[in-house]
Protein backbone atom coordinates (compact mmCIF):
# COMPACT_ATOMS: atom_id res chain seq x y z
CA UNK A 1 0.00 0.00 0.00
CA UNK A 2 1.04 3.17 -1.07
CA UNK A 3 1.51 5.70 1.47
CA UNK A 4 -0.18 8.76 1.78
CA UNK A 5 0.84 11.40 -0.46
CA UNK A 6 2.87 8.87 -2.93
CA UNK A 7 1.23 9.50 -6.39
CA UNK A 8 0.30 6.79 -7.91
CA UNK A 9 -0.81 6.05 -11.63
CA UNK A 10 -4.57 4.70 -12.49
CA UNK A 11 -6.51 3.81 -15.87
CA UNK A 12 -8.76 5.72 -17.43
CA UNK A 13 -12.08 3.42 -16.91
CA UNK A 14 -14.15 5.32 -20.00
CA UNK A 15 -14.51 3.96 -23.56
CA UNK A 16 -13.42 5.31 -26.75
CA UNK A 17 -16.07 7.77 -28.62
CA UNK A 18 -17.07 5.03 -31.82
CA UNK A 19 -18.11 7.26 -34.12
CA UNK A 20 -21.35 5.23 -34.61
CA UNK A 21 -24.81 6.26 -33.38
CA UNK A 22 -28.46 4.89 -32.68
CA UNK A 23 -30.96 5.57 -35.10
CA UNK A 24 -34.96 5.95 -34.63
CA UNK A 25 -36.51 2.58 -35.82
CA UNK A 26 -37.17 1.19 -39.33
CA UNK A 27 -40.94 0.63 -39.61
CA UNK A 28 -39.97 -2.98 -39.16
CA UNK A 29 -38.21 -2.77 -36.30
CA UNK A 30 -39.21 -4.53 -32.65
CA UNK A 31 -40.44 -2.30 -30.52
CA UNK A 32 -38.29 -3.61 -27.93
CA UNK A 33 -34.99 -2.52 -30.33
CA UNK A 34 -35.28 1.35 -29.41
CA UNK A 35 -33.23 -0.15 -26.18
CA UNK A 36 -31.52 -2.67 -27.51
CA UNK A 37 -27.30 -2.39 -29.25
CA UNK A 38 -28.01 -5.33 -31.03
CA UNK A 39 -31.36 -4.79 -32.90
CA UNK A 40 -31.07 -1.20 -33.18
CA UNK A 41 -30.76 0.27 -36.59
CA UNK A 42 -27.43 2.78 -37.11
CA UNK A 43 -26.08 5.85 -38.06
CA UNK A 44 -22.45 7.04 -38.85
CA UNK A 45 -20.57 10.37 -37.77
CA UNK A 46 -20.05 10.45 -41.84
CA UNK A 47 -23.63 10.06 -42.49
CA UNK A 48 -25.19 12.42 -39.70
CA UNK A 49 -22.48 15.10 -40.68
CA UNK A 50 -24.33 16.20 -44.25
CA UNK A 51 -27.99 16.00 -42.73
CA UNK A 52 -29.37 19.30 -43.91
CA UNK A 53 -32.50 21.77 -42.37
CA UNK A 54 -34.86 22.69 -44.86
CA UNK A 55 -35.10 26.22 -46.03
CA UNK A 56 -37.69 28.06 -44.64
CA UNK A 57 -41.08 29.46 -45.48
CA UNK A 58 -41.41 33.36 -46.27
CA UNK A 59 -44.67 33.37 -44.29
CA UNK A 60 -47.41 30.60 -43.62
CA UNK A 61 -50.04 32.78 -44.74
CA UNK A 62 -51.75 30.25 -46.79
CA UNK A 63 -50.12 27.55 -46.03
CA UNK A 64 -50.73 24.07 -44.60
CA UNK A 65 -48.96 23.01 -41.48
CA UNK A 66 -49.07 19.47 -40.11
CA UNK A 67 -49.34 19.27 -36.55
CA UNK A 68 -48.11 15.37 -35.15
CA UNK A 69 -48.42 13.87 -32.32
CA UNK A 70 -45.82 11.84 -31.58
CA UNK A 71 -47.34 9.20 -29.18
CA UNK A 72 -45.88 10.35 -25.52
CA UNK A 73 -48.19 10.74 -22.89
CA UNK A 74 -50.17 14.02 -23.28
CA UNK A 75 -49.25 14.31 -27.02
CA UNK A 76 -52.68 14.13 -28.77
CA UNK A 77 -54.41 16.46 -26.23
CA UNK A 78 -51.43 19.26 -26.31
CA UNK A 79 -51.70 18.76 -30.05
CA UNK A 80 -55.44 19.73 -29.91
CA UNK A 81 -54.75 22.55 -28.22
CA UNK A 82 -51.47 23.39 -30.53
CA UNK A 83 -54.34 23.48 -33.30
CA UNK A 84 -56.82 25.31 -31.25
CA UNK A 85 -54.26 28.07 -31.20
CA UNK A 86 -54.18 28.34 -34.83
CA UNK A 87 -57.74 28.55 -35.35
CA UNK A 88 -58.36 31.21 -32.72
CA UNK A 89 -55.24 33.09 -33.67
CA UNK A 90 -53.87 32.41 -37.26
CA UNK A 91 -57.50 31.47 -38.95
CA UNK A 92 -55.17 31.98 -42.53
CA UNK A 93 -53.18 28.65 -41.50
CA UNK A 94 -54.63 25.28 -42.78
CA UNK A 95 -53.56 22.97 -39.93
CA UNK A 96 -53.58 18.52 -40.20
CA UNK A 97 -53.78 17.16 -37.25
CA UNK A 98 -52.20 13.32 -37.72
CA UNK A 99 -51.25 10.43 -35.04
CA UNK A 100 -48.32 8.67 -35.91
CA UNK A 101 -49.34 4.95 -36.59
CA UNK A 102 -46.26 3.80 -35.78
CA UNK A 103 -44.92 4.16 -31.93
CA UNK A 104 -42.64 7.38 -31.17
CA UNK A 105 -39.45 5.66 -31.57
CA UNK A 106 -40.30 4.36 -35.38
CA UNK A 107 -39.91 5.72 -38.62
CA UNK A 108 -43.42 6.56 -40.49
CA UNK A 109 -42.40 7.07 -44.32
CA UNK A 110 -46.36 7.00 -45.24
CA UNK A 111 -46.82 9.83 -42.96
CA UNK A 112 -43.64 12.00 -44.12
CA UNK A 113 -44.54 11.06 -47.87
CA UNK A 114 -48.27 12.26 -46.70
CA UNK A 115 -47.04 15.97 -45.28
CA UNK A 116 -44.28 16.32 -48.22
CA UNK A 117 -47.24 15.66 -50.49
CA UNK A 118 -49.64 17.92 -48.87
CA UNK A 119 -48.08 20.21 -45.93
CA UNK A 120 -45.45 22.92 -46.08
CA UNK A 121 -44.46 22.93 -42.65
CA UNK A 122 -44.76 20.46 -39.60
CA UNK A 123 -45.18 20.61 -35.64
CA UNK A 124 -44.04 17.31 -33.98
CA UNK A 125 -45.02 16.75 -30.05
CA UNK A 126 -44.81 16.48 -27.95
CA UNK A 127 -41.98 14.81 -27.13
CA UNK A 128 -40.90 14.05 -23.50
CA UNK B 1 -38.61 15.10 -42.44
CA UNK B 2 -35.48 18.65 -42.59
CA UNK B 3 -33.16 16.56 -44.29
CA UNK B 4 -35.07 13.71 -46.11
CA UNK B 5 -38.07 15.86 -47.36
CA UNK B 6 -37.10 18.94 -47.25
CA UNK B 7 -39.72 20.41 -44.74
CA UNK B 8 -39.34 22.52 -42.41
CA UNK B 9 -40.47 21.38 -38.65
CA UNK B 10 -40.66 22.68 -35.15
CA UNK B 11 -40.16 20.58 -32.70
CA UNK B 12 -42.12 20.57 -29.29
CA UNK B 13 -40.28 18.48 -26.25
CA UNK B 14 -41.23 19.54 -22.90
CA UNK B 15 -38.68 21.77 -20.78
CA UNK B 16 -37.90 18.69 -18.76
CA UNK B 17 -36.10 17.09 -21.97
CA UNK B 18 -34.57 20.53 -22.77
CA UNK B 19 -30.97 20.04 -21.95
CA UNK B 20 -31.12 16.47 -23.66
CA UNK B 21 -32.26 17.26 -26.61
CA UNK B 22 -30.01 20.03 -27.10
CA UNK B 23 -27.39 17.90 -26.29
CA UNK B 24 -28.59 15.43 -28.88
CA UNK B 25 -29.06 17.82 -31.52
CA UNK B 26 -25.24 18.82 -30.99
CA UNK B 27 -23.84 15.37 -31.35
CA UNK B 28 -25.89 14.84 -34.14
CA UNK B 29 -24.82 18.17 -35.86
CA UNK B 30 -28.20 19.54 -36.29
CA UNK B 31 -29.54 22.09 -33.96
CA UNK B 32 -32.94 22.50 -34.25
CA UNK B 33 -35.65 24.81 -33.55
CA UNK B 34 -36.87 23.40 -30.17
CA UNK B 35 -39.97 24.88 -28.72
CA UNK B 36 -40.01 23.46 -24.85
CA UNK B 37 -43.76 23.64 -22.89
CA UNK B 38 -43.62 23.12 -19.14
CA UNK B 39 -43.31 19.68 -18.19
CA UNK B 40 -45.00 17.26 -17.63
CA UNK B 41 -48.07 17.26 -20.35
CA UNK B 42 -49.46 13.79 -19.99
CA UNK B 43 -52.48 13.28 -17.54
CA UNK B 44 -52.96 17.37 -17.31
CA UNK B 45 -56.25 19.14 -17.49
CA UNK B 46 -56.85 20.66 -20.85
CA UNK B 47 -57.71 23.77 -19.57
CA UNK B 48 -53.60 23.72 -17.94
CA UNK B 49 -53.00 22.80 -21.47
CA UNK B 50 -54.21 25.53 -23.43
CA UNK B 51 -52.42 28.05 -20.84
CA UNK B 52 -48.91 26.06 -21.80
CA UNK B 53 -49.74 26.54 -25.40
CA UNK B 54 -51.08 30.05 -24.75
CA UNK B 55 -48.20 30.70 -22.30
CA UNK B 56 -44.80 31.35 -22.52
CA UNK B 57 -41.53 28.41 -23.17
CA UNK B 58 -40.30 28.27 -19.47
CA UNK B 59 -36.50 28.17 -21.21
CA UNK B 60 -36.51 30.92 -22.94
CA UNK B 61 -39.50 33.02 -22.01
CA UNK B 62 -40.67 33.70 -25.21
CA UNK B 63 -44.26 33.13 -26.10
CA UNK B 64 -44.51 29.21 -26.84
CA UNK B 65 -46.41 29.61 -30.66
CA UNK B 66 -44.20 32.77 -31.53
CA UNK B 67 -41.36 30.38 -30.98
CA UNK B 68 -43.37 27.55 -33.25
CA UNK B 69 -43.79 30.44 -36.20
CA UNK B 70 -40.42 31.91 -35.27
CA UNK B 71 -38.88 27.69 -36.41
CA UNK B 72 -40.88 27.31 -39.49
CA UNK B 73 -40.31 31.01 -40.87
CA UNK B 74 -37.08 32.69 -40.08
CA UNK B 75 -34.50 32.06 -42.44
CA UNK B 76 -31.64 29.81 -41.28
CA UNK B 77 -28.36 30.78 -40.02
CA UNK B 78 -25.17 30.49 -40.96
CA UNK B 79 -24.53 27.92 -38.38
CA UNK B 80 -27.75 26.28 -39.18
CA UNK B 81 -26.95 25.68 -42.86
CA UNK B 82 -23.31 24.51 -42.21
CA UNK B 83 -24.00 22.26 -38.96
CA UNK B 84 -21.11 20.30 -37.64
CA UNK B 85 -21.00 17.12 -35.27
CA UNK B 86 -19.43 18.07 -32.33
CA UNK B 87 -16.59 15.38 -31.95
CA UNK B 88 -15.60 14.30 -28.58
CA UNK B 89 -12.14 13.78 -27.52
CA UNK B 90 -10.10 10.51 -27.72
CA UNK B 91 -9.79 9.38 -23.61
CA UNK B 92 -6.27 8.95 -22.29
CA UNK B 93 -5.24 5.12 -21.56
CA UNK B 94 -3.86 6.21 -17.89
CA UNK B 95 -4.87 9.46 -15.81
CA UNK B 96 -2.29 12.06 -14.94
CA UNK B 97 -0.60 10.24 -11.48
CA UNK B 98 -2.08 11.60 -8.19
CA UNK B 99 -2.68 10.07 -4.34
CA UNK B 100 -4.95 7.61 -3.64
CA UNK B 101 -6.86 10.08 -1.87
CA UNK B 102 -7.48 12.47 -4.66
CA UNK B 103 -8.11 9.82 -7.22
CA UNK B 104 -10.58 8.33 -5.19
CA UNK B 105 -12.16 11.41 -5.07
CA UNK B 106 -11.55 11.79 -8.94
CA UNK B 107 -13.77 8.71 -9.79
CA UNK B 108 -16.23 10.03 -7.26
CA UNK B 109 -16.79 13.45 -8.55
CA UNK B 110 -16.54 12.34 -11.88
CA UNK B 111 -19.28 9.68 -11.59
CA UNK B 112 -17.43 6.94 -12.63
CA UNK B 113 -18.34 4.88 -9.98
CA UNK B 114 -21.74 3.56 -8.65
CA UNK B 115 -21.15 5.80 -5.82
CA UNK B 116 -19.82 2.79 -3.57
CA UNK B 117 -15.64 2.40 -3.00
CA UNK B 118 -13.89 0.91 -5.37
CA UNK B 119 -10.50 -0.61 -5.83
CA UNK B 120 -8.44 1.93 -8.00
CA UNK B 121 -7.24 0.47 -11.14
CA UNK B 122 -3.71 0.59 -10.68
CA UNK B 123 -1.37 -0.53 -13.64
CA UNK B 124 -0.24 -3.73 -11.36
CA UNK B 125 -3.80 -4.17 -10.69
CA UNK B 126 -5.23 -3.68 -14.38
CA UNK B 127 -2.10 -6.33 -15.31
CA UNK B 128 -2.98 -8.67 -12.94
CA UNK B 129 -6.77 -8.89 -14.18
CA UNK B 130 -5.33 -8.97 -18.16
CA UNK B 131 -4.07 -13.06 -16.73
CA UNK B 132 -7.86 -14.22 -16.94
CA UNK B 133 -7.76 -14.10 -20.44
CA UNK B 134 -5.65 -15.23 -23.37
CA UNK B 135 -6.77 -12.19 -25.39
CA UNK B 136 -4.71 -9.14 -26.03
CA UNK B 137 -5.22 -6.03 -23.71
CA UNK B 138 -6.25 -4.04 -27.22
CA UNK B 139 -8.42 -6.15 -28.87
CA UNK B 140 -11.54 -4.92 -29.56
CA UNK B 141 -14.55 -6.35 -27.44
CA UNK B 142 -17.47 -4.25 -28.21
CA UNK B 143 -19.33 -0.56 -28.18
CA UNK B 144 -22.10 0.24 -25.77
CA UNK B 145 -24.41 3.50 -24.84
CA UNK B 146 -27.07 3.84 -22.46
CA UNK B 147 -29.02 6.31 -25.07
CA UNK B 148 -30.87 5.76 -28.16
CA UNK B 149 -29.44 8.86 -30.32
CA UNK B 150 -26.07 8.73 -28.59
CA UNK B 151 -22.56 8.11 -29.87
CA UNK B 152 -21.62 4.78 -28.48
CA UNK B 153 -18.15 4.10 -26.91
CA UNK B 154 -16.17 1.48 -27.71
CA UNK B 155 -13.60 -0.53 -25.64
CA UNK B 156 -11.19 -3.26 -25.68
CA UNK B 157 -10.29 -5.91 -23.22
CA UNK B 158 -8.05 -3.52 -21.42
CA UNK B 159 -11.19 -1.59 -20.37
CA UNK B 160 -13.08 -3.93 -19.61
CA UNK B 161 -10.41 -5.35 -17.20
CA UNK B 162 -10.23 -1.57 -15.69
CA UNK B 163 -13.81 -1.78 -14.96
CA UNK B 164 -13.44 -5.67 -13.74
CA UNK B 165 -10.84 -3.96 -10.86
CA UNK B 166 -12.71 -1.15 -10.06
CA UNK B 167 -15.73 -3.53 -9.04
CA UNK B 168 -13.45 -5.57 -7.10
CA UNK B 169 -13.05 -8.85 -9.24
CA UNK B 170 -10.49 -10.95 -9.40
CA UNK B 171 -9.01 -12.65 -13.29
CA UNK B 172 -11.26 -15.56 -12.86
CA UNK B 173 -14.25 -13.20 -13.24
CA UNK B 174 -12.90 -11.53 -16.26
CA UNK B 175 -14.08 -13.87 -18.84
CA UNK B 176 -18.02 -13.57 -18.11
CA UNK B 177 -17.40 -9.72 -18.02
CA UNK B 178 -15.42 -9.78 -21.26
CA UNK B 179 -18.74 -11.80 -22.70
CA UNK B 180 -21.36 -8.81 -20.92
CA UNK B 181 -18.83 -6.36 -22.74
CA UNK B 182 -18.90 -8.63 -26.40
CA UNK B 183 -23.34 -8.15 -25.92
CA UNK B 184 -22.94 -4.68 -26.13
CA UNK B 185 -26.06 -3.90 -23.50
CA UNK B 186 -25.90 -1.53 -20.91
CA UNK B 187 -27.48 -3.00 -17.48
CA UNK B 188 -29.39 0.39 -17.18
CA UNK B 189 -30.42 1.76 -20.56
CA UNK B 190 -31.65 5.33 -20.26
CA UNK B 191 -35.31 5.41 -20.05
CA UNK B 192 -37.42 7.67 -17.86
CA UNK B 193 -39.14 4.29 -16.35
CA UNK B 194 -35.96 3.38 -14.72
CA UNK B 195 -35.12 0.24 -16.57
CA UNK B 196 -33.29 -2.77 -14.73
CA UNK B 197 -31.47 -5.53 -15.58
CA UNK B 198 -30.79 -9.43 -14.71
CA UNK B 199 -27.84 -11.94 -15.69
CA UNK B 200 -27.37 -15.41 -14.77
CA UNK B 201 -24.58 -18.17 -15.63
CA UNK B 202 -24.83 -21.13 -16.81
CA UNK B 203 -22.38 -24.20 -17.75
CA UNK B 204 -19.10 -25.27 -16.04
CA UNK B 205 -17.79 -21.07 -15.04
CA UNK B 206 -20.34 -20.96 -12.36
CA UNK B 207 -18.72 -23.59 -10.14
CA UNK B 208 -14.92 -22.94 -11.61
CA UNK B 209 -15.53 -19.34 -10.19
CA UNK B 210 -17.49 -19.85 -7.23
CA UNK B 211 -20.80 -18.61 -8.51
CA UNK B 212 -23.77 -19.25 -6.35
CA UNK B 213 -26.83 -21.07 -7.55
CA UNK B 214 -28.01 -22.48 -4.48
CA UNK B 215 -29.51 -20.89 -0.92
CA UNK B 216 -29.15 -17.09 -1.10
CA UNK B 217 -28.18 -16.91 -4.91
CA UNK B 218 -29.90 -13.38 -5.34
CA UNK B 219 -28.92 -12.09 -1.80
CA UNK B 220 -25.38 -10.42 -0.65
CA UNK B 221 -23.89 -13.33 0.10
CA UNK B 222 -21.20 -14.57 -2.80
CA UNK B 223 -18.13 -12.87 -4.06
CA UNK B 224 -18.56 -13.99 -7.60
CA UNK B 225 -22.16 -12.79 -7.57
CA UNK B 226 -21.76 -9.80 -6.04
CA UNK B 227 -18.67 -8.24 -8.01
CA UNK B 228 -19.68 -9.48 -11.26
CA UNK B 229 -23.20 -8.15 -11.24
CA UNK B 230 -21.77 -4.75 -9.89
CA UNK B 231 -19.09 -4.70 -12.80
CA UNK B 232 -21.48 -5.22 -15.22
CA UNK B 233 -23.08 -1.75 -14.13
CA UNK B 234 -19.53 -0.02 -13.53
CA UNK B 235 -19.01 -0.97 -17.04
CA UNK B 236 -22.26 0.34 -18.17
CA UNK B 237 -21.32 3.16 -16.63
CA UNK B 238 -17.99 4.16 -18.00
CA UNK B 239 -18.19 2.43 -21.12
CA UNK B 240 -22.01 2.83 -21.83
CA UNK B 241 -21.59 6.91 -20.86
CA UNK B 242 -23.88 7.35 -18.15
CA UNK B 243 -24.32 10.71 -17.37
CA UNK B 244 -27.35 11.56 -14.90
CA UNK B 245 -29.53 14.18 -16.30
CA UNK B 246 -27.54 14.31 -19.62
CA UNK B 247 -27.18 10.74 -20.65
CA UNK B 248 -28.99 8.67 -17.90
CA UNK B 249 -32.99 9.31 -17.54
CA UNK B 250 -33.78 7.03 -15.21
CA UNK B 251 -36.70 8.99 -13.19
CA UNK B 252 -36.86 6.98 -9.88
CA UNK B 253 -33.99 4.82 -10.92
CA UNK B 254 -33.78 1.09 -8.76
CA UNK B 255 -31.45 -0.10 -6.48
CA UNK B 256 -31.17 -3.47 -9.10
CA UNK B 257 -29.09 -1.68 -11.18
CA UNK B 258 -26.46 -2.27 -7.95
CA UNK B 259 -25.84 -5.74 -8.60
CA UNK B 260 -28.59 -6.58 -11.87
CA UNK B 261 -29.54 -9.92 -9.83
CA UNK B 262 -26.82 -11.86 -10.82
CA UNK B 263 -26.43 -15.67 -9.77
CA UNK B 264 -25.99 -19.11 -11.67
CA UNK B 265 -28.47 -21.39 -12.38
CA UNK B 266 -28.64 -24.49 -10.31
CA UNK B 267 -28.02 -26.52 -12.62
CA UNK B 268 -27.39 -29.63 -10.24
CA UNK B 269 -30.95 -29.30 -8.52
CA UNK B 270 -33.03 -28.40 -11.34
CA UNK B 271 -34.79 -31.10 -12.97
CA UNK B 272 -35.15 -29.14 -16.40
CA UNK B 273 -32.74 -29.23 -19.13
CA UNK B 274 -30.83 -25.90 -18.04
CA UNK B 275 -31.45 -22.66 -19.37
CA UNK B 276 -28.51 -22.25 -22.05
CA UNK B 277 -28.97 -25.69 -23.12
CA UNK B 278 -32.96 -24.56 -24.10
CA UNK B 279 -31.57 -21.64 -25.88
CA UNK B 280 -29.68 -23.84 -28.14
CA UNK B 281 -26.23 -24.05 -26.20
CA UNK B 282 -24.29 -27.10 -25.37
CA UNK B 283 -24.75 -28.74 -21.69
CA UNK B 284 -20.61 -28.13 -21.64
CA UNK B 285 -21.01 -24.27 -22.81
CA UNK B 286 -20.32 -21.76 -20.12
CA UNK B 287 -22.51 -18.70 -21.55
CA UNK B 288 -24.73 -15.80 -19.62
CA UNK B 289 -27.87 -14.90 -19.98
CA UNK B 290 -29.58 -11.27 -20.28
CA UNK B 291 -33.11 -9.68 -18.83
CA UNK B 292 -34.23 -6.79 -18.73
CA UNK B 293 -37.43 -5.29 -17.53
CA UNK B 294 -38.57 -3.14 -14.56
CA UNK B 295 -39.56 -4.99 -11.51
CA UNK B 296 -39.68 -8.38 -9.36
CA UNK B 297 -43.41 -8.11 -9.22
CA UNK B 298 -43.22 -10.62 -6.11
CA UNK B 299 -42.75 -13.86 -4.77
CA UNK B 300 -45.19 -16.91 -4.38
CA UNK B 301 -46.19 -20.36 -3.87
CA UNK B 302 -48.47 -22.61 -4.83
CA UNK B 303 -49.27 -24.87 -8.55
CA UNK B 304 -49.46 -23.56 -12.01
CA UNK B 305 -53.14 -22.18 -11.58
CA UNK B 306 -51.80 -20.06 -9.01
CA UNK B 307 -49.09 -18.55 -10.99
CA UNK B 308 -51.36 -18.10 -14.12
CA UNK B 309 -54.02 -16.36 -11.68
CA UNK B 310 -50.73 -14.29 -10.55
CA UNK B 311 -49.86 -13.89 -14.39
CA UNK B 312 -53.39 -12.17 -15.09
CA UNK B 313 -53.53 -9.71 -11.99
CA UNK B 314 -50.06 -8.01 -12.90
CA UNK B 315 -49.81 -5.62 -15.68
CA UNK B 316 -46.68 -4.30 -15.52
CA UNK B 317 -46.01 -1.23 -16.51
CA UNK B 318 -46.79 -1.18 -20.02
CA UNK B 319 -49.50 -3.77 -20.39
CA UNK B 320 -47.11 -6.53 -19.15
CA UNK B 321 -47.09 -10.12 -21.36
CA UNK B 322 -43.60 -10.91 -20.04
CA UNK B 323 -42.99 -12.58 -17.34
CA UNK B 324 -39.77 -14.29 -16.25
CA UNK B 325 -39.83 -16.81 -13.48
CA UNK B 326 -37.11 -17.15 -10.88
CA UNK B 327 -38.21 -20.30 -9.42
CA UNK B 328 -36.67 -22.73 -6.45
CA UNK B 329 -35.73 -26.05 -7.70
CA UNK B 330 -38.73 -27.50 -5.61
CA UNK B 331 -41.08 -25.44 -7.72
CA UNK B 332 -40.04 -27.67 -11.68
CA UNK B 333 -40.63 -30.88 -9.54
CA UNK B 334 -43.64 -30.09 -8.41
CA UNK B 335 -44.88 -28.22 -11.97
CA UNK B 336 -43.99 -31.94 -13.08
CA UNK B 337 -45.63 -33.99 -10.91
CA UNK B 338 -48.98 -31.45 -12.39
CA UNK B 339 -47.98 -32.86 -15.78
CA UNK B 340 -45.70 -29.73 -16.85
CA UNK B 341 -42.50 -31.75 -17.38
CA UNK B 342 -41.15 -29.27 -19.99
CA UNK B 343 -40.48 -25.72 -19.71
CA UNK B 344 -41.41 -25.38 -23.11
CA UNK B 345 -44.46 -26.68 -23.28
CA UNK B 346 -45.77 -24.95 -20.00
CA UNK B 347 -44.58 -21.58 -21.13
CA UNK B 348 -46.86 -22.40 -24.36
CA UNK B 349 -49.83 -23.29 -22.17
CA UNK B 350 -49.74 -19.84 -20.14
CA UNK B 351 -48.69 -17.35 -23.13
CA UNK B 352 -52.10 -19.30 -24.79
CA UNK B 353 -53.98 -18.47 -21.36
CA UNK B 354 -52.90 -15.35 -20.93
CA UNK B 355 -53.22 -14.43 -24.24
CA UNK B 356 -51.22 -11.06 -24.71
CA UNK B 357 -51.71 -8.77 -27.94
CA UNK B 358 -48.63 -9.70 -28.71
CA UNK B 359 -46.99 -13.08 -28.93
CA UNK B 360 -43.82 -13.60 -29.31
CA UNK B 361 -41.15 -16.86 -28.27
CA UNK B 362 -39.77 -15.81 -25.18
CA UNK B 363 -42.46 -14.13 -23.83
CA UNK B 364 -42.40 -16.38 -20.53
CA UNK B 365 -39.44 -18.19 -19.32
CA UNK B 366 -37.98 -19.87 -15.92
CA UNK B 367 -35.06 -19.84 -14.02
CA UNK B 368 -33.83 -22.05 -11.36
CA UNK B 369 -32.02 -21.37 -8.46
CA UNK B 370 -32.10 -21.23 -5.09
CA UNK B 371 -30.93 -24.06 -1.89
CA UNK B 372 -34.62 -25.75 -1.82
CA UNK B 373 -35.39 -24.47 1.57
CA UNK B 374 -38.86 -23.29 -0.04
CA UNK B 375 -41.06 -24.18 -3.06
CA UNK B 376 -41.28 -20.47 -3.81
CA UNK B 377 -41.52 -18.59 -7.06
CA UNK B 378 -40.82 -14.81 -7.84
CA UNK B 379 -42.28 -13.19 -10.99
CA UNK B 380 -40.47 -10.36 -12.57
CA UNK B 381 -41.93 -8.89 -16.12
CA UNK B 382 -38.11 -9.40 -17.28
CA UNK B 383 -37.75 -10.21 -20.90
CA UNK B 384 -35.02 -12.56 -22.14
CA UNK B 385 -32.89 -10.73 -24.27
CA UNK B 386 -29.65 -12.73 -24.91
CA UNK B 387 -27.11 -15.05 -24.80
CA UNK B 388 -23.74 -14.65 -24.81
CA UNK B 389 -20.85 -17.74 -25.21
CA UNK B 390 -18.27 -16.73 -22.08
CA UNK B 391 -15.90 -19.75 -23.58
CA UNK B 392 -14.24 -17.89 -26.57
CA UNK B 393 -13.37 -15.25 -23.38
CA UNK B 394 -11.46 -18.21 -21.34
CA UNK B 395 -7.49 -18.88 -21.22
CA UNK B 396 -6.86 -22.04 -23.14
CA UNK B 397 -5.44 -23.50 -19.93
CA UNK B 398 -8.46 -22.92 -18.34
CA UNK B 399 -10.05 -20.36 -16.00
CA UNK B 400 -6.96 -18.92 -13.54
CA UNK B 401 -7.73 -20.29 -9.86
CA UNK B 402 -5.94 -19.87 -7.06
CA UNK B 403 -4.79 -22.61 -4.94
CA UNK B 404 -7.44 -21.34 -2.53
CA UNK B 405 -10.04 -19.85 -4.44
CA UNK B 406 -11.86 -17.23 -2.77
CA UNK B 407 -15.37 -17.92 -1.30
CA UNK B 408 -18.14 -16.53 0.96
CA UNK B 409 -18.33 -17.82 3.14
CA UNK B 410 -15.60 -19.78 3.28
CA UNK B 411 -15.63 -22.75 0.51
CA UNK B 412 -16.82 -25.89 1.46
CA UNK B 413 -18.44 -28.44 -0.93
CA UNK B 414 -22.24 -28.70 -0.45
CA UNK B 415 -23.26 -32.21 -1.44
CA UNK B 416 -23.17 -31.85 -4.90
CA UNK B 417 -19.94 -29.96 -4.79
CA UNK B 418 -21.67 -27.27 -6.50
CA UNK B 419 -23.43 -24.20 -4.84
CA UNK B 420 -20.64 -21.94 -3.93
CA UNK B 421 -21.77 -21.79 -0.15
CA UNK B 422 -22.11 -23.90 2.16
CA UNK B 423 -22.10 -23.42 5.89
Amino acid sequence: MKKNGTKITVFDPIGQPSGIFGRRLDVDSPMFAIHDPVHQPRDTAEKLGALKMAPRLDSLEGKTVYLVNTGFAGGKEFMEEVRDWFTRHRPDVKTELRHKKTSMFTDDPELWAEIKKGGDAVVFGVGG
Amino acid sequence: MENDYGVPTAPIVTSRFADYVQRDGRSHGMNLRWTFPPYPVGFIPKEILRSYVDGNDPISGVPLMDEVLFALTEPLTDAEKHPTILKRPARPRLLEPDTEANLHRLFLENGWTDGLPIVLPTEERVAEMLTGTDRGPQEYVGMMSVTTHEERLQYTVERVAVNAVMAGARPEHLPVLLALGESGRPSMPSSTTSFASMMMVNGPIRNEIGMNSGLGALSPVNYANSVIGRAWTLMTINLGDVRPGATFTASTGTTINYNNMCFAENEELSIWEPFHVRKGFKRDESVVSLFRGWTVLGFNTGPLQRMLQVMKSLSGPFGGGTFTFVMDPLVPKALKAEGYADPKQLSEYLINELNPRFKRPDMINFLVVGGEMNPMWVTTDFSYFQSVKIDPWIPKSGIKKDAKPLRMPEAVMCKDGSCGISH
